[in-house]
């Protein structure tokens, strides 16, 4: 088997498909009906990111508030230390 | 009605005669996509409803992050399609003219530059290599394989407990430091051992896990121009690379080929 058979059209992810598509290609501006400058990776970044911090914010909001308090617990604790010093 | 014309690449004619283009769905799949000739080159696109897919509609449409994914992966097969029979300047996705009048006027503005990256891109392909790491194992391994880390770490042993917290806050921040340095040299050394049977290369941003979805994380993002026929050379050079920094925590995904999106620039 070549190379060639073993890597092509291989694993092609959606994220693999998005730089390409959305990142580069030729798009000759000013000509178009749409600005397609709208539509890139970084609006599609932000949006998967908006909807994220929204999964967090809701379980934290359903009780799950436990372990960051627990933490600032701890870094207090560690501060004390630090000032006693 | 009136159509608008969503452009999915351009081929040259000369190509075309030897073989017809294949059926293939458009991007609204009812439309199909056709040819429309230009002088020795052929536009390739597909009609779309005005009504639907006017400025306001496809702003909507294009707000919807299913609609985008799903219409990306077409312009993305069609486009594919088109390079596997076809030397082609692959268009960005969403290039949609109002008429036909207004992409044959596009198309004479660019005609000697599209003539000469035309045979250019002949025989040309595009392989696309990112670089992700296990970064949890590759930071154990640089902070216990690093001199200068292991002598702070003796060093903040022997000093008060309130001390210790600031100093080892402080260690982690250069473990970062180092371990940042490190997969951007490795991941650099493999970049510039692949680059050399290129035509071209290009480095690209990373992205972070919010975007890929995946557990481990990218830290090299590049493309690659390759002569067909140095590509199954360039390959066994990437399987070898990729037995090599298995252990290491470092897997190289390489893509392709694709066509030669990254390298087609038009001014």
């Amino acid at each position: 088997m070549s190379h060639r058979q073993e890597f092509e059209n291989k694993d092609v992810g959606l994220i693999d498909v998005l730089d390409v598509v959305l990142d580069k290609g030729v798009a000759i501006k000013g000509d178009l009906i749409i600005s397609i400058a709208g539509i890139d990776l970084v609006y599609l970044d932000l949006r998967v990111l908006i909807s994220s911090v929204e999964t967090l914010v809701q379980s934290k909001l359903n009780g799950d508030g436990q372990l960051s308090s627990e933490q600032f617990d701890k870094e207090k604790e560690a501060l004390d230390h630090v000032t006693k010093t | 009605m009136t159509e608008l014309k969503y452009l999915y690449g351009i081929i040259p004619t000369d190509e075309i005669n030897q073989t017809p283009l294949p059926s293939f769905k458009g991007l609204d799949e009812q439309h199909e996509l056709y040819n429309i000739a230009f002088d020795g080159m052929e536009a390739i696109v597909c009609d779309l409803e005005e009504s639907e897919y006017n400025e306001s509609a496809l702003e909507e449409k294009t707000s919807d992050v299913q609609w985008v994914h799903e219409k990306a992966f077409h312009h993305h097969e069609a486009v594919m399609k088109l390079h596997e029979i076809y030397t082609v300047i692959p268009m960005k996705f969403a290039t949609i003219y109002s008429s036909k009048t207004n992409l044959e006027e596009t198309l004479t503005k660019h005609y000697q530059e599209m003539t000469r990256l035309l045979s250019w891109l002949k025989g040309k392909e595009e392989w696309n290599l990112k670089i992700y790491c296990d970064n949890d194992s590759l930071r154990e391994r640089t902070a216990a394989h690093n001199l200068t880390i292991e002598e702070k770490k003796k060093e903040i042993e022997q000093m008060s407990p309130g001390r210790q917290y600031l100093e080892k806050r402080k260690l982690d921040r250069l473990i970062d430091q180092q371990l940042e340095k490190e997969k951007e040299q490795h991941s650099s050394s493999i970049h510039d051992q692949l680059a050399t049977s290129c035509v071209k290369t290009d480095i690209k941003k990373n992205w972070n896990k919010d975007v890929t979805g995946r557990t481990d994380e990218m830290c090299w993002n590049s493309v690659y121009l390759l002569e067909n026929q140095d590509v199954e050379k360039f390959l066994g050079k990437v399987k070898q690379l990729q037995a090599e920094w298995k252990e290491a925590g470092f897997t190289l995904e390489l893509t392709g080929p694709w066509p030669a999106y990254h390298f087609s620039k038009l001014k």
